[in-house]
């Protein structure tokens, strides 16, 4: 793919997806663009996804070659938006009951379960979107040495708070729901609060630390 | 739907069978009324109860209260919402008036068995146009 | 106030749904059949977007805790007041401590009640709607339970009775079988990805609904409809009335408690004037997807509005001819 493709998603919607690489710079020219886009006349929400933008509608528009040639024009000039988030620091017990996929992403990656404990924790994450369910965070940075492709079949409900690894992304769960990823910890963090304004903690561009508070073999 | 010479006829034939002073007819982009003069009409009466056989002296009658087209039975149902023979409460519904989207209901004056359903499913009806007669709960069984 | 007495299945407070939030991961919520709850708020004088209760299974049993008008609409329902039988799509008057008693639902799938100035249930996130996984709107962001109260703003002037033909009769399609829910649906990013015998197979197939379909999705199920290869997308935001295809093959239609992002291949879309369509399909039915242009979606939208507006119109003149006698 080396031009952006464009699609529709009935008269709801509208998805942009990026060329190139799932990588930081494309995903900085995501956000600008998402900013630029969520001005424009018609558009309720600019929603980055991973290297790629959906918008939804307040009206549909008639015609939409305007629309298209917008964006096409809008990804060419996009400069990367170096978004100055937050730090956050979160505490992690590795393992354990709400953890317990740890021994089995071990045993697949053919480490140990401190390795992989280690090379989850050195990174610095960052937020590159949400979505999901309310105040989930897509992070990008993961060491692909623990890559572990996602569950066959979905479980019916893990914990909020997991944190999980899925094919080559992690994150960590806002709420209990079903989830089709790997539970290697868990976290205590509050990541959505509806009774706030922003009712989602973090926000593209913010990083995320992980910190070995407990490994529970 | 466009409304013909022959429907206002039959529209007008209705009135005078029903004993009805007026009918009118509203739908999006169509209005019609039709009043029939008191003085041309022989058998006039202001209780059409007084105007029907000895049979049916001491029934009342459910009377439409709005133009519309008659349902004897909801579209969703299978069966008329009350039939010949039946007992119904005051209140009861005997049938539907289709005005444009809406189901205005035609309720009983007064509990009692139902003689007979009147007018017939699909029939264009009127104010006052006569959908069920009704025989009264205290008439239903005379004392002898 | 309105006192929940017994519930079967997860009924819930909705309106027409939260649709600002997506950039949080918060989807629409919202009711799955938006025709009946705007038509029953339509009928009370309410505004189109004031809250109702979603019913999905009956019995389910209240009690009116004053007088207030309300309306039944969405599924065909067997349903009584104080004894009385309510005919479908019917807008009444309760009295205080009066039992509404859904006993069956005989045809559709979703019951709405609506009354008159709507739940007042706060507004969180500008919705009233309930947002299960977040566990926030409606009631307490959960089902309802026995013993729930519900606040109501309800005027207590009483209102008439008046029937509403259901819209399943008056926005029927020309094509319409009587075992089978067509939707239109407009094709989707992945829809080239499917070759044209398997793009047919989506097409002519009468997809069975399976008992695993509620207000996150309706899963289908029928001949497996693959990609000419396995595609995984980077996760991107979808919405309502999305067509994903997992690896096996068996359609999920995203419905109004949907995640907000994912990342299977799009096939189609269900245009928003035909989602309720499938809101009202039942489990064990069948459904069938009618391709459809850009423009015509949009036209059927438009279509949608005329009908609402004939309906205002229509309640208007009907209240007008009953008040003059």
């Amino acid at each position: 793919m080396t031009t952006p493709r464009i699609s529709l998603l009935g008269t709801s919607a509208l998805l942009f997806e990026a060329p190139g690489a799932f990588d930081l710079p494309h995903q900085r020219r995501i956000w600008s663009l998402a900013a630029m886009a969520s001005k424009w006349q018609g558009i309720r929400e600019a929603i980055p996804g991973i290297t790629n933008l959906m918008l939804t509608f307040e009206t549909p528009p008639r015609e939409l070659d305007t629309l298209i040639a917008a964006l096409n024009d809008g990804w060419d000039a996009a400069e990367g938006l170096a978004i100055g988030g937050r730090e956050i620091r979160l505490p992690v017990t590795y393992g354990g009951e709400i953890g317990a996929s740890l021994q089995s992403v071990a045993d697949h990656c053919g480490l140990s379960v401190d390795d992989i404990v280690s090379i989850h924790a050195a990174p610095l994450y960052t937020v590159f979107a949400l979505g999901s369910h309310p105040g989930y965070c897509y992070l990008g940075g993961m060491d692909p040495r623990i890559t572990m492709p996602r569950r066959q079949t979905p479980l019916q409900r893990s914990a909020g708070g997991s944190v999980s690894i899925g094919g080559s992304q992690t994150g960590v769960s806002a709420s209990p729901g079903p989830s089709g990823w790997h539970a290697i910890g868990h976290t205590t963090w509050t990541f959505f609060d509806p009774s706030r304004p922003t009712p989602a903690a973090l926000a593209p561009g913010d990083t995320i630390r992980f910190e070995i508070k407990r490994v529970i073999r | 739907m466009p409304i013909e010479m022959t429907d206002v006829e039959r529209l007008a034939q209705i009135l005078e069978r029903s004993g009805v002073d007026a009918i009118e007819i509203e739908e999006p982009g169509l209005s019609l009324k039709l009043v029939v003069e008191k003085s041309a009409r022989m058998a006039a009466s202001p209780t059409p109860a007084a105007a029907a056989g000895p049979a049916t002296d001491h029934s009342v009658l459910a009377k439409a209260n709005v133009a519309g087209h008659f349902l004897a039975a909801h579209p969703w149902r299978d069966k008329p919402f009350v039939a010949p023979g039946q007992r119904i409460e005051a209140g009861a519904i005997v049938g539907l008036v289709k005005i444009g989207l809406l189901y205005a209901p035609i309720v009983a004056p007064a509990a009692g068995t139902v003689d007979a359903v009147i007018a017939e499913t699909g029939a264009t009806v009127g104010y006052g146009t006569p959908i069920a007669r009704i025989r009264p709960l205290a008439e239903s069984n005379p004392i002898n | 106030m309105i006192e929940i007495l017994s519930v079967t299945g997860p009924a819930s407070v909705q309106d027409l749904g939260r649709f600002d939030q997506y950039r949080f991961g918060v989807g629409t919520s919202g009711a799955m059949d938006d025709v009946a709850l705007r038509v029953g708020n339509i009928v009370l004088g309410n505004d189109e977007n004031a809250a109702g209760i979603e019913i999905p299974m009956t019995p389910f049993k209240l009690r009116f805790g004053r007088d207030m008008a309300f309306a039944l609409t969405g599924a065909g329902v067997e349903a009584e007041i104080a004894g009385r039988a309510i005919p479908p799509w019917w807008r009444l008057h309760a009295r205080a401590g009066d039992i509404l008693n859904i006993k069956a639902m005989s045809c559709g799938a979703r019951s709405y009640l609506t009354v008159s100035g709507g739940i007042d249930v706060p507004v969180v996130l500008g919705s009233r709607s309930t947002q299960f996984r977040g566990e926030f709107g409606g009631l307490h962001g959960r089902p309802l339970l026995p013993g729930d109260s519900l606040p109501c703003t309800a005027s207590t002037t009483t209102i008439g009775e008046l029937g509403i033909e259901p819209a399943d009769i008056t926005l029927a399609r020309s094509n319409a079988a009587a075992d089978e829910t067509i939707v239109r649906v407009v094709i989707a990013g992945e829809y080239d990805a499917f070759d044209a015998a398997t793009q047919e197979l989506f097409w002519s197939s009468s997809w069975k609904i399976t008992p695993q379909s509620n207000r996150y999705g309706y899963r289908l199920q029928g001949p497996a409809v693959k990609p000419k290869a396995p595609i995984e997308k980077r996760s991107h935001g979808i919405v309502p009335g999305v067509i994903q295809i997992p690896p096996n093959g068996q359609p999920i239609i995203q419905m109004r408690d949907a995640q907000t992002s994912g990342g299977y291949p799009k096939i189609a879309t269900v245009i928003r004037a035909d989602l309720w369509r499938v809101g009202q399909a039942r489990l064990g039915g069948r459904l069938r997807f009618e391709q459809t242009a850009y423009a015509d979606a949009l036209a059927a939208e438009d279509g949608m509005s005329a009908y609402l507006d004939r309906l205002r119109t229509n309640v208007r003149l009907v209240e007008e001819i009953r008040t003059c006698r």
